[in-house]
């Protein structure tokens, strides 16, 4: 017996899919799909919120509801609502196709959160499958992007090569362990995971996520994608599919049990993903793609707290998710909003921010110093929590590493930064299209950056307490 | 060592008024200046006068902490927001106090982006003077770092002399600093089993092997040490205070390196005393070498700023060589150091930045008979430089001479060569003065007006402090000593 209302905003993001669907086959009218959509995620976001105290087992047991899969629910749903509100202008699809960009969107962000419910690697797999064909689709929506069938083959190949191995690493897993579901895996694979075929096969698995994460070797896609989709899809791609990614990490990593071998691997995959994030970022003249390998870095960061594999890594992890969340999102804005063309735009077009809005200009400040985990942002705590988790385990050379890292990649947020507060704005340049919804928005994300990065004690314990459910 | 809890949250009051300040400064618009200077004038003499208030208020009979407030802040890792005052760090908050106000008043003039710069500097102390208030080693690296991410903006934006460069190098050294602090830091509360960040409970003897004790202290030493200018770590420091806008470089030279030096005491120290004791010959090479480095490096400048840059890394080796005697009177002679650098340091760089101000030069060649033009600048500029050659009467006078007669006992060849220094650095300073103050007169500043009445008074205030703390050396070695005291005993 099935318990629907454990499946309610699963249910809504479908009906919202199908309200898309309709829109999409009738005459384009960008405000009324803008406001439509604005709408339905803020509902979704009141749902999902609605239905976190619910834990449940559904289809046959492949299908968990927990507080863990609603507290990402909740973040997913939050990412799509912001994501959303940066769309009023959507300059970079074109206006007939805005249907179809709301309607991806949302069969990607249902796609994410049924991703993070899954406990049956089918589901797991079929999930992660369908959020990231609306991405390739998405992708492709960029107008006047003269390489955009280049950067979606790219992506699209570099994705199903992910795609591939995680399927071999299923089987292999399958093999050793005679089962698909997580739960039962969890009791048999400490026993088998010293065999070669299981042991392989359980890295093989994460590469779909670590496709996700753009977690090296699979992070070449980073740069091109961000650079070639839609700023508004960047956002997307850089905030939510990255919760979901971090989500799944997390779940399977559980079942490993702390194994040497596997162990040391995601601290070979950690040191190396971060080292080439913050270095490659250096060089980096545009924006997005400075932005992209910053999310490379971050996904070495990130994986420090899952390789951890103590209940203190999983709740870093889930609170550094929440943490990229909030700190990419206020980035992407402020390119959103500066490229009011739906361009890209390079690091030097930041110019003179601090004057033609000095709101987004202390937004992106914060988020920067957040990225790079100075306090008092949110970011620290994130980058603390993660390194508190390495540090139980003993791993004091990967922190220090990771704070060397921590270094490098300040000289380019340095950078950013001193594009938006140094220098003087062209003389011929209109003033930001900045209305007054952007202030509160991006006022509320300073006040978020800078309160839970004081005061961070209630966000920690939500993620203690999703991590919980997974031991 | 007894902890006293304070009945009204005095130190959490200094923090709250950064706090609000900083909110009031946000609140006003770019257009009213003036309001804006205000509203930092009255904040930051409030801090001022609570940081007397306590300095005077603290009961040295009993020593300890005192002054305490404690409330649990992250329970799950242990971490509280702990606050209290002891021996070494009041004399600590009354620099801090006294070069805030007098730097907010030395910036009267600023007429660029005001909102932002006087915004950041409230940032700025609000994280020096948490610094110096907190136990919680959580909250010390939070503190520290937030004293130090509004220097890039405030050296970049208003500063001067290839400033991006000087901003950069500063931000990035500063934050390698932090790098080594945090994974030892961490190692520290997890090698203790104690899952607290809580200080007082982690410096009990005992919980740390001397093999941890030594790995700690070296990193924390190297870490809380490239702030606080140690050789070779100090390159960043003269580009820095030279880019740097006045206020600023006050605020930098005189309290933002003691954060080094105080925090390689209060965490390296406090924590790890067999590790300090092992590398404490180090200590006293590099400080030395530091010392000796930066009065020879001054001969050569030909910029007023990076005479006294160098100058400071060389007061701050003698800061470095006290600590690492290990002696009583070693810590006591470094903290009045401490202070009495930072106060000479805020004169020293307000003189500069008034007479670079109005003859838009630092170069000592271009300058000249300069006390015939501008008397009371010059003074100023003088008494600073006369300070720091460690004139008796004049507050640094008893720092130099305490840790010099400590590190003749321990350490006698480092003693002499930093006392030999010590006498060509009279030379360069006097030399400098020579050439600026007196000496033929050059035209083009013939017709500058003086220090203003209203500009004077942050510059009078800080001569005041300097001749009262070298008149009366014991208002501090007193208070310094109910600290030391008991560091040294509780020694195993």
């Amino acid at each position: 017996m099935t318990n629907w209302p454990a499946f309610t905003p699963e249910i809504y993001y479908v009906a919202v899919a199908a309200v898309f669907l309709v829109l999409s086959m009738v005459r384009a009218d960008h405000r009324r799909d803008y406001q439509t959509a604005v709408v339905l995620s803020a509902l979704g976001v009141g749902i999902t919120l609605a239905s976190t105290g619910i834990t449940a087992d559904l289809f046959f047991g492949s299908y968990r509801v927990d507080i863990f899969s609603q507290v990402f629910k909740v973040l997913l749903a939050c990412g799509f609502f912001l994501v959303v509100v940066l769309c009023s202008e959507l300059s970079g699809v074109e206006r007939r196709l805005h249907p179809e960009f709301y309607l991806l969107l949302t069969t990607s962000t249902l796609a994410l959160m049924l991703l993070v419910s899954s406990v049956h690697l089918l589901t797991v797999y079929v999930s992660l499958e369908l959020s990231s064909y609306s991405l390739y689709v998405l992708v492709y929506l960029r107008k006047n992007q003269p390489q955009r069938e280049r950067t979606v083959v790219h992506y699209f190949l570099i994705g199903a090569s992910a795609s591939a191995v995680m399927v071999f690493g299923i089987a292999l897993l399958y093999g050793s362990t005679r089962t698909m579901y997580l739960a039962e895996m969890a009791r048999i694979l400490p026993a088998v995971i010293s065999q070669p075929a299981a042991a392989v096969g359980f890295v093989m698995t994460l590469a779909g996520f670590f496709f996700k994460l753009a977690v090296f070797p699979f992070h070449f896609w980073a740069p091109g994608v961000y650079e070639g989709s839609a700023n508004q899809l960047t956002a997307y791609i850089a905030t939510a599919s990255k919760v979901a990614a971090i989500a799944l990490l997390v779940r399977l990593t559980a079942l490993g049990d702390a194994s040497a071998p596997l162990a040391h691997a995601l601290v070979m995959l950690s040191i190396v993903t971060m080292t080439v994030g913050n270095v490659s970022a250096i060089v980096q003249k545009d924006l997005k793609r400075l932005l992209a390998y910053s999310s490379v870095a971050h996904a070495g960061y990130v994986l420090i707290g899952v390789l951890s594999m103590n209940p203190a890594g999983y709740a870093a992890a889930i609170f550094y998710s929440a943490t990229l969340l909030t700190l990419k999102f206020t980035c992407f804005m402020v390119v959103v909003r500066v490229a009011a063309d739906g361009a890209n735009i390079t690091v030097e077009q930041l110019a003179g921010l601090h004057r033609r809005s000095p709101v987004l200009a202390l937004a992106l400040m914060l988020a920067l110093f957040g990225l790079c985990g100075i306090p008092p942002t949110i970011g620290f705590v994130g980058k603390l929590l993660v390194f508190t988790a390495a540090m139980e385990r003993g791993y004091f050379t990967l922190v220090l590493i990771a704070m060397i890292n921590v270094v490098i990649s300040l000289y380019y947020y340095l950078l950013v930064l001193k594009a938006a507060y140094l220098t003087e704005p062209a003389p011929d340049l209109p003033p930001l299209a900045v209305t007054v919804g952007d202030k509160v928005l991006a006022g509320a994300l300073i006040v978020v950056i800078t309160v839970f990065g004081f005061y961070p004690a209630p966000l920690i314990q939500i993620a203690r307490s999703a991590a919980a459910v997974l031991l | 060592m007894p902890t006293v809890y304070a009945d009204i949250p005095i130190l959490s009051g200094i923090l709250l008024v950064c706090l609000a300040g900083l909110f009031l400064i946000l609140a006003t618009p770019a257009e009213k200046a003036a309001r804006i200077k205000k509203i930092s004038a009255v904040s930051s003499g409030l801090t001022l006068a609570a940081a007397v208030y306590l300095f005077f208020a603290y009961d040295r009979g009993i020593g300890g902490m005192q002054f305490a407030e404690k409330i649990p802040w992250i329970p799950s890792l242990g971490i509280s927001y702990f606050n209290a005052v002891d021996g070494f760090s009041l004399p600590m908050l009354l620099l801090t106090g006294i070069v805030f106000f007098t730097g907010v008043l030395t910036m009267w003039e600023l007429t660029e982006r005001v909102k932002e710069f006087f915004a950041l500097v409230f940032l700025l102390v609000l994280g020096v003077y948490g610094l110096f208030m907190s136990l919680d080693l959580f909250f010390i690296f939070v503190w520290y770092d937030v004293s130090l991410f509004p220097m890039y903006l405030l050296i970049a934006v208003w500063g001067s002399t290839r400033k991006e460069y000087g901003a950069m190098k500063l931000t990035l050294y500063l934050l390698a600093g932090s790098a080594l602090i945090l994974p030892a830091l961490l190692y520290l509360v997890f090698v203790s089993g104690l899952n607290t960040f809580d200080l007082l409970q982690l410096m009990a003897p005992g919980t740390f092997t001397p093999a941890q004790q030594r790995f700690a202290f070296l990193l924390f030493y190297i870490g809380f040490g490239i702030l606080a200018g140690v050789w070779p770590l100090h390159t960043w420091s003269p580009v820095g205070h030279v880019a740097a806008p006045t206020a600023v470089s006050m605020i930098h030279a005189g309290v933002l390196m003691k954060i080094g030096a105080f925090g390689v005491l209060r965490v390296g120290i406090f924590l790890c005393p067999e590790g300090w004791r092992h590398w404490a010959e180090l200590m006293a090479l590099l400080a030395t070498v530091g010392i000796v480095y930066g009065v020879f490096a001054g001969l050569r400048q030909t910029d007023l700023k990076y005479v006294i840059g160098y100058s400071s890394v060389s007061h701050m080796g003698i800061v470095g060589l006290g600590l690492s005697t290990v002696t009583v009177d070693g810590l006591n002679g470094a903290v009045y150091q401490m202070f009495a650098h930072g106060i000479m340091t805020a004169l020293f760089f307000s003189a500069v930045g008034y007479i670079y101000d109005k003859t838009h030069t630092k170069a000592i060649a271009e300058l000249g008979g300069l006390s015939r033009t501008m008397p009371r600048a010059s003074a100023y500029f003088i008494v600073a430089a006369l300070t720091g050659v460690g004139v008796p009467c004049l507050a640094s006078f008893w720092g130099e001479l305490v840790v010099f007669i400590s590190s003749f006992k321990v350490y006698p060849l480092y003693g002499t060569l930093a006392v030999a220094a010590l006498a060509v650095g009279a030379l360069f300073i006097l030399r400098v003065v020579q050439k600026t103050c007196y000496g033929p007169e050059n035209e083009k500043w013939a017709n500058l007006p003086d220090v203003s009445p209203g500009l004077a008074v942050p510059r009078m205030i800080l001569v005041s402090v300097i001749v009262l703390f070298g008149l009366f050396p014991s208002l501090l070695f007193d208070l310094i000593r109910t600290a030391s005291m008991p560091l040294m005993a509780g020694l195993p």
